[in-house]
């Protein structure tokens, strides 16, 4: 991943730092900061600790912690004006503040990412607009790397799938106004899933609003924001829902597994010291030590954070690795590791001495990173090794690769009896139903029975909202396969902006069983060690999700291992201007659930020809992928593997709301309460 | 008409000029007293706001003149606007730099007029404003502190969100006099105030008021430089005095010889000091040098930051220092090249040789010569002056082989807009400094608030900048003014804006809202296209369904959520559910707001739409958080009663598992009760209930449980495994080992066990699984340390590899006995 100039995620991120460190330096003198949980996170991402110190913030505090003190007369607040309950805490502990401070505060809410009608209506009845500075951070794209952009919403998967809030929705086509207004618009939306639909309707709403807002029609002096971008392809919106199923396998690769097992938030693992060490130089801790939860020794365990992202270069090699090679990687680079050490033996002269001693650092930074690598790798070999990972495995691949799920009933009664962690035995029981539309509604039943006597009544709630989400469902009790029959319509609408050209399919469930075969999802043969197919990142199994994206970039790659002629040497299609779209897969992706699209954003036909011929001959054009309700980090692997292939004709930008995996979708389902709280 | 002397009014202060230009006259008529009225001007050649100062005696003429009022003149005198005054003793009257009025009474009242047509917003200044009266205030370009009878200052700094708050508290005694510093110009970035109090000032900034120890007062007069450097105050003794804004040094002092004091004392640029009486202005420059003017009337001083415009019934004048690149062309005797350049024109219209000569003179500094001319160009009012300087310089570009003349053509393109409105008509002297402080699109605003609707588009169409604005203004104003039917008005606006981008409909329609005209609001708010822009408006309106449409039609969670709480306080509960009830987005937005605010409003919002799952989980999750188990069992029971109805199975399902649920916390509460003292078992789950039974020694109790709650068998089995391994009860796992068959195989138990270290016992159950091939029984012999065992299974099997790999781990008598068993499968030579 070379970072190219003026990246997107450069551009995102110093845009997101300038912002912010604007409006701090707006309030003058030293403040506290109080941030909300959800942020704290992220802001870390483009703004380090101790810039923020030289701005003036003393103190940082987590709102949710509810515990700012007066120790500054300046105190600001950053929080998501869109999340009530963060407006209320606001609210709150303004009034609070004012209340016991025997200091008047200045006070200022830097709302995310807009300032919103409701917030200023809550803080009205708190009766505290009066007394603050509220100004907005349009915080919406932050770069997790060159080649990936989030907006790191936590919530958006429960939100748009279990509240069917769809609030991310909006946040997301804000964002991706915020790429078309720096490119240009994208030439073409391409998606599939009814809430892709509702994002790219929602595009060329607002670039009909922008551009009637665009006062630029006397003279064009802006006319740059009407025109379809010459540098941009085509943007392709992959609605989470319509692939449930791949995200509730277990990750294979090397950073997916660290996720599964540890977690990774914003590009950080909290580790345990006892596997990769303490801290020896001080990466992180001067954050804890003022940060939100000041660092309690008293705790046994001590947390590490661990920075995983391109900075890290051994990390880089590893990350998108099937777990199977990562020992191989590892031993390679620790034998050229010595063998360099080593090579001041041979240094002789002392410019050669001298050369050896400049590189020291960087060994030492890498034999670092080694260390660190290893030990992680090994923590997760134990895991991988253990027994009841090996079961858990083996269900999810049975039912993967379509094997009648009945079979591993009892596999899963044993785990459920066993006490393997909740979302580990959901995750089996959704992919079932996902993966064969749903389970037995007898099996269904007794499971969850099981299941609630095994972790608590409670669950009971659990369950409601699996099925609420659409994870987990009785399979209707008439043939199955009559009723995934995808009912098709299709419609072509246009519209004074350009024509569009859509189609959209009913299909109200993914029919992995028909696709398996039509888009070959299991490909057994795969190496994992030579990757000849995305379908390595699950050791023989291809994302859904990612073959779509194939459908659309990779035609004639797919055709061949559909036919299974000889495996497709990826065939230079140069920029599929010749079948754009779903062209070829139209029937292949009514399989698939919801709406299925491709939508042409014409402009002004001679400016677009004007520009083409300034911009001249622009080989290179961006996809933007974007993953609406979380990308899982096996899927981030794919993409590049595909995006390698594609490398001389075009880039891929990845885009998500944020990173899923399958026991976070499992946690936003899962009831918190229990039985046992007693006074 | 002959040009003026392009020196008149020059006047000499130390070492620069200054230079008072006639902009309009025959201003006011005779019957206006200056005298007799407060005045302020708004900044950038802006209106003049009048009042009649009820505090002096006025002649009286007729009822319409005793009526007190505002009245809004442009200054070439036209009147804007009269603005009826019957709101009280008015204490501070000034401008924002953005053209708005602002006006302070006594009782802390603050209107801001906005748009010059007497439409305004108020707010009260508080802290006390109202007890102790408002005394006096001082403006700055967009803000004002307010001195109170109490000495107290507010500031109000913004007057989009204005919040007044309090400076730090000042010391007591006579105000004599007070001025301010504006933030931009402050260390503290807040407004600070200088309050003349007794001999001494202080300075008062929103944490302390610093005695700054001066013995000369008290100070009748004190007045901040434009950037905030300077003070200029007036003494005891009537001198004045400029010093620095810190009060270290003192620059200059000077001596007006009068006894009386000055009315004003107010800057002229940042370098010099004007000083006025009722006729009588004193120009005071560095070091004491002063010119005098006088003037057969009352004079009134505008304070602009470049300069001071001096009004009277006659005249409007400009009063500014001369610059650098004046100064340069027209100073007598002035030998500069743009001097010589602007000669040079003449004698080329004169077709003298010299013209040439002249040029190839000055040719190395010809370049400056040309920049300086246009930039002097900017500094003329006369038009005359503006052309013969343009020329010159043109001249002296088509001498010279490489110039950029962008300046020159911006140049021309600045003094055309500034000719424009600076005619007699339209009223704006505004100077070349000022216009680009105040930028293009502000002058538009002004001459859209004064509805120059056709020149503010002429204007911004030359210079290629947005209308829609004024396009918007001007359809709102037709709205205000249109008597005929609403169709004829909507058609025509929409007829005349057709094609226009960026026009806000919603701006329109609010305009015809406020006028009472509601079906002309709805009328035109349908060429809005942007959604959620028509939702306040449409809320207005009570159009409340249209309204929540629209925000849903927009996208924007915040619209409807907003919307949503405006119905909520607005219509009875029925009704607005059956208003979301048929819009999904609504209804779930409300559910999850409600989820963590009013459960008790989902549980009605679940019973009116028939979702008894739904109610009845509400009810468990409040079960969940309750902590009274009594109370928990309730709530437990109202949950199950609401699912009794339903025969769907799923439901059916549910039900049974709440019932089971409170049987369990039955049963854990008899358990604790009887086995433990204090709460051990309530709220675990079955399993885990039944696994610390048994790591306890309750089998008995266990079993009991499992029949009662009709656990599976295999469950059962797994969870007695795995609590008697954690109780490390080998006694107990031996017997069970001795039973025939486990319904969960014997491969669990070897595996348990062994991973709890019992090498012995684990060996114990690896003969009893008798399914599992040889291979892997070797294994697990070899991992309970049993070698010899392991190659009698493998000579079983008759597994020559597995045995020579035993070999290797092999030691003493086990590995003899391997050796003998290898020999006797392999086939002698």
């Amino acid at each position: 991943m070379a970072p190219y100039p003026g990246s997107d995620a450069d551009y995102f991120k110093d845009k997101a730092r300038r912002d912010l460190l604007t409006l701090l330096e707006g309030v003058r003198g030293k403040k506290n900061l109080i941030v909300s949980q959800d942020l704290a996170g992220p802001v870390g991402l483009f703004v380090k600790f101790s810039l923020l110190q030289e701005y003036g913030v003393d103190r940082v505090f987590l709102l949710e912690n509810g515990n700012v003190d007066s120790s500054q007369r300046n105190v600001v607040f950053l929080a998501h004006a869109e999340k009530l309950p963060q407006v209320r805490a606001v609210a709150e502990q303004i009034k609070r503040l004012q209340r016991n401070g025997n200091i008047e505060h200045e006070i200022s809410i830097f709302w995310v990412p807009r300032r919103t009608l409701v917030s200023n209506t809550i803080l009205e009845e708190a009766g505290i607009i009066g007394d603050v500075n509220i100004a907005e951070f349009p915080l919406y794209f932050m770069p997790l790397e060159q080649d990936v952009l989030s907006l790191e919403l936590e919530d958006a998967f429960s939100d748009l799938y279990l509240h069917k809030n769809p609030g991310c929705i909006f946040h997301s086509a804000k964002a991706l106004m915020d790429i078309q207004q720096r490119h240009g618009y994208f030439p073409r939306i391409i998606g599939k899933g009814d809430h892709a639909r509702r994002l790219a309707d929602l595009l060329l709403r607002m670039r009909k609003e922008l551009d009637a807002e665009e006062s630029s029609g006397l003279a064009g002096v802006s006319a740059r924001g009407l025109l379809p971008s010459a540098t941009t392809e085509s943007l392709i919106i992959i609605d989470r829902e319509v692939d449930f199923g791949t995200p509730l396998l277990t990750q294979l690769t090397y950073e997916g597994l660290i996720d599964e097992t540890v977690g990774i938030k914003n590009n950080q693992a909290d580790i345990d010291t006892s596997i990769v060490g303490g801290a020896t130089t001080v990466p992180q801790t001067q954050e804890s030590s003022k940060g939100p939860q000041p660092a309690s020794s008293s705790k046994q365990h001590q947390k590490r954070k661990i920075q995983l992202d391109s900075s890290d270069q051994l990390f880089s090699q590893l990350r998108d690795a099937n777990f199977a090679i990562v020992g191989d990687i590892l031993n390679k680079v620790a034998r050229r590791l010595e063998s360099d050490y080593e090579s001041r033996h041979s240094a002789k002269t002392t410019t050669e001495l001298r050369e050896f001693v400049n590189k020291l650092p960087s060994y030492q930074l890498e034999h670092q990173s080694l260390r660190v690598h290893t030990n992680l790798a090994e923590e997760i070999m134990r895991n991988t090794r253990a027994d009841i990972f090996r079961k858990l495995l083996e269900v999810q691949q049975n039912y993967a690769a379509g094997a009648d799920p009945t079979y591993h009933h009892d596999a899963v009664e044993e785990l459920i009896a066993r006490d393997v962690p909740l979302p580990a035995v959901l995750r089996l029981l959704c992919l079932e139903s996902c993966m064969s539309g749903g389970l037995r509604p007898r099996d269904l039943e007794n499971l969850k029975r099981q299941i609630v006597q095994a972790y608590g009544h409670q669950h009971v709630l659990t369950f409601c909202a699996l099925e609420k989400m659409q994870l987990l469902q009785p399979r209707p009790s008439s043939t199955p396969t009559a009723l995934l029959l995808p009912t098709a319509a299709t419609t072509t609408t246009s519209t004074t902006t350009g024509s569009h050209h859509h189609q959209q399919s009913a299909s109200s469930r993914t029919n992995y069983n028909t696709l398996r075969k039509t888009l070959r999802l299991v490909v057994e043969e795969v190496s994992e060690k030579d990757p000849n197919d995305v379908a390595y990142v699950y050791s023989g199994f291809a994302p859904l999700s990612i073959r779509l994206v194939q459908c659309v970039l990779q035609k004639p790659y797919v055709l061949s291992l559909v036919r299974g002629g000889p495996v497709a040497t990826v065939a230079p299609s140069p920029a599929s201007a010749s079948s754009p779209g779903w062209l070829g897969f139209e029937d292949v992706v009514k399989s698939a659930r919801g709406a299925t699209f491709s939508i042409v954003q014409k402009g002004d036909d001679k400016a677009v020809r004007a520009r083409q011929t300034i911009s001249g001959a622009h080989a290179v054009k961006t996809v933007y992928v974007f993953f609406l309700g979380g990308i899982t980090f096996t899927e981030i692997a794919a993409l590049r593997f595909i995006a390698a292939q594609e490398a001389p004709r075009r880039r891929i930008v990845i885009c998500t709301t944020g990173i899923v995996n399958g026991d976070r979708m499992m946690e936003a389902a899962i009831e918190k309460g229990s039985f046992a709280k007693v006074a | 008409m002959a040009p003026s002397n392009p020196l008149a009014n020059w006047e000499r202060l130390g070492d620069s000029f200054y230079r008072k230009v006639p902009i309009y006259d025959a201003i006011f008529d005779e019957d206006i007293e200056l005298e007799n009225y407060i005045i302020a001007g708004a900044p950038y050649g802006g209106a003049i706001a009048l009042h009649r100062d009820e505090s002096k005696p006025y002649r009286f003429r007729d009822a319409q003149t005793t009526k007190s009022s505002i009245d809004i003149y442009s200054c070439s005198g036209k009147l804007i606007n009269r603005l009826n005054w019957e709101y009280g003793t008015i204490r501070g009257l000034g401008w924002s730099d953005k053209e708005e009025l602002l006006v302070i009474t006594e009782d802390g009242t603050v209107r801001r007029y906005f748009g010059l047509h007497g439409d305004f917003t108020s707010f009260s200044l508080g802290n006390g404003a109202e007890e102790y009266g408002v005394r006096g205030c001082r403006f700055w370009t967009s803000g004002f502190v307010a001195l109170l009878s109490n000495n107290q200052l507010v500031v109000v700094s913004n007057y989009d969100e204005p919040r007044p708050r309090l400076l730090a508290p000042c010391p007591e005694g006579e105000v004599s006099s007070w001025s301010l510093i504006p933030p931009a110009y402050t260390l503290s970035r807040s407004v600070e105030v200088l309050l003349a109090v007794d001999k001494t000032v202080y300075l008062v900034d929103p944490t302390e008021a610093e005695d700054k120890v001066l013995q000369n007062g008290p100070f009748k007069h004190a007045s901040v430089s434009p950037t905030g450097r300077f003070v200029a105050l007036i003494t005891a003794e009537g001198k004045v005095w400029v010093v620095s804004s810190d009060f270290q040094s003192k620059y200059s002092e000077y001596d007006p010889e009068s006894r009386v004091t000055p009315r004003t004392v107010d800057w002229c640029g940042d370098d010099a000091v004007v000083i006025a009486w009722e006729d009588e202005v004193h120009l005071i420059g560095p070091n004491g040098v002063a010119a005098r003017y006088y003037y057969d009337g009352t004079v009134q001083v505008i304070p602009e930051f470049d300069g001071v415009r001096l009004i009277t019934n006659d005249t409007c004048e400009f009063l500014h220092k001369v610059t650098d690149v004046t100064e340069a062309i027209f100073r007598l005797g002035s030998t500069s090249p743009a001097s010589v350049l602007l000669d040079s024109v003449d004698l080329l219209e004169k077709k003298s040789p010299k013209a040439d000569e002249n040029i190839q003179r000055i040719r190395p500094s010809l370049p400056e010569a040309v920049d300086t001319c246009v930039k002097a160009a900017g500094q003329e009012f006369d038009t005359h002056w503006q052309k013969r300087l343009l020329k010159a310089a043109s001249f002296g570009k088509s001498v010279l082989d490489l110039y950029n003349s962008d300046e020159f053509v911006e140049m021309t393109e600045k003094l055309r807009v500034l000719k424009a409105v600076r005619d007699y008509q339209i009223g704006l002297p505004i100077s070349y400094e000022q216009y680009m402080r105040l930028t293009p699109e502000r002058l538009i605003e002004r001459l859209v608030n004064r509805h120059e609707y056709l020149l503010a588009i002429r204007i911004s169409e030359y210079l290629e900048l947005a209308a829609d604005k004024i396009y918007v203004h001007w359809a709102s104003q037709k709205v205000k003014v249109a008597t005929g039917d609403d169709e004829a008005v909507c058609k025509l606006i929409v007829q005349r804006l057709d094609g226009k981008p960026g026009i806000s409909f919603e701006l329109i329609a609010q305009t015809a809202y406020d006028e009472g005209r509601v079906h002309l609001a709805t009328q035109l708010l349908n060429h809005e296209p942007r959604a959620g822009k028509q939702v306040p408006l449409l809320l207005n309106m009570e159009e409340d369904e249209i309204a929540l449409d629209k925000a849903i039609e927009s996208g924007d969670v915040d619209l409807v959520n907003y919307v949503l709480l405006h119905l909520k306080s607005k219509l009875p509960l029925a009704s607005f559910f059956r208003t979301i009830n048929t819009r999904p987005m609504a209804s779930a937005l409300v559910e999850t707001n409600a989820r963590s605010q009013d459960t008790e409003l989902l549980k009605d919002l679940f019973y009116q739409d028939d979702r008894p799952i739904d109610g009845s989980n509400v009810l468990l999750l409040e079960a969940l958080n309750e902590t009274d188990l009594p109370r928990k069992t309730e709530k437990l029971h109202l949950a199950s009663r609401l699912l009794s109805d339903s025969k769907d199975p799923s439901v059916v399902l549910q039900q049974k598992l709440l019932s089971e649920a409170s049987q369990l916390l039955k049963v854990q509460e008899a358990l604790d009760k009887d086995l433990a003292d204090r709460t051990e078992f309530l709220g675990l789950s079955l399993n885990e209930t039944i696994f610390r039974l048994i790591r306890s020694g309750y089998g008995k109790r266990a079993q009991k449980l499992q029949s009662e709650f009709r656990m599976p068998e295999k469950t059962f089995w797994w969870l007695r495994l795995r609590a008697l391994v954690a109780k490390r009860d080998w006694g107990e796992l031996e017997d069970i080992g001795k039973i025939k068959k486990s319904p969960i195989g014997w491969e669990p138990f070897y595996n348990e066990i062994l991973g709890a270290g019992n090498t012995k016992l684990a060996s114990v159950f690896v003969p009893k699984c008798t399914n599992l091939p040889a291979e892997e029984k070797v294994e697990m012999w070899v991992k309970c340390g049993m070698i010899a065992k392991a190659g009698e299974e493998a000579f079983r099997a008759k597994n020559v590899n597995a045995l020579e790999l035993l070999q290797t781990r092999a030691s003493g008598p086990a590995a003899a006995e391997i050796d003998r068993m290898i020999n006797q499968l392999r086939p002698r030579k």
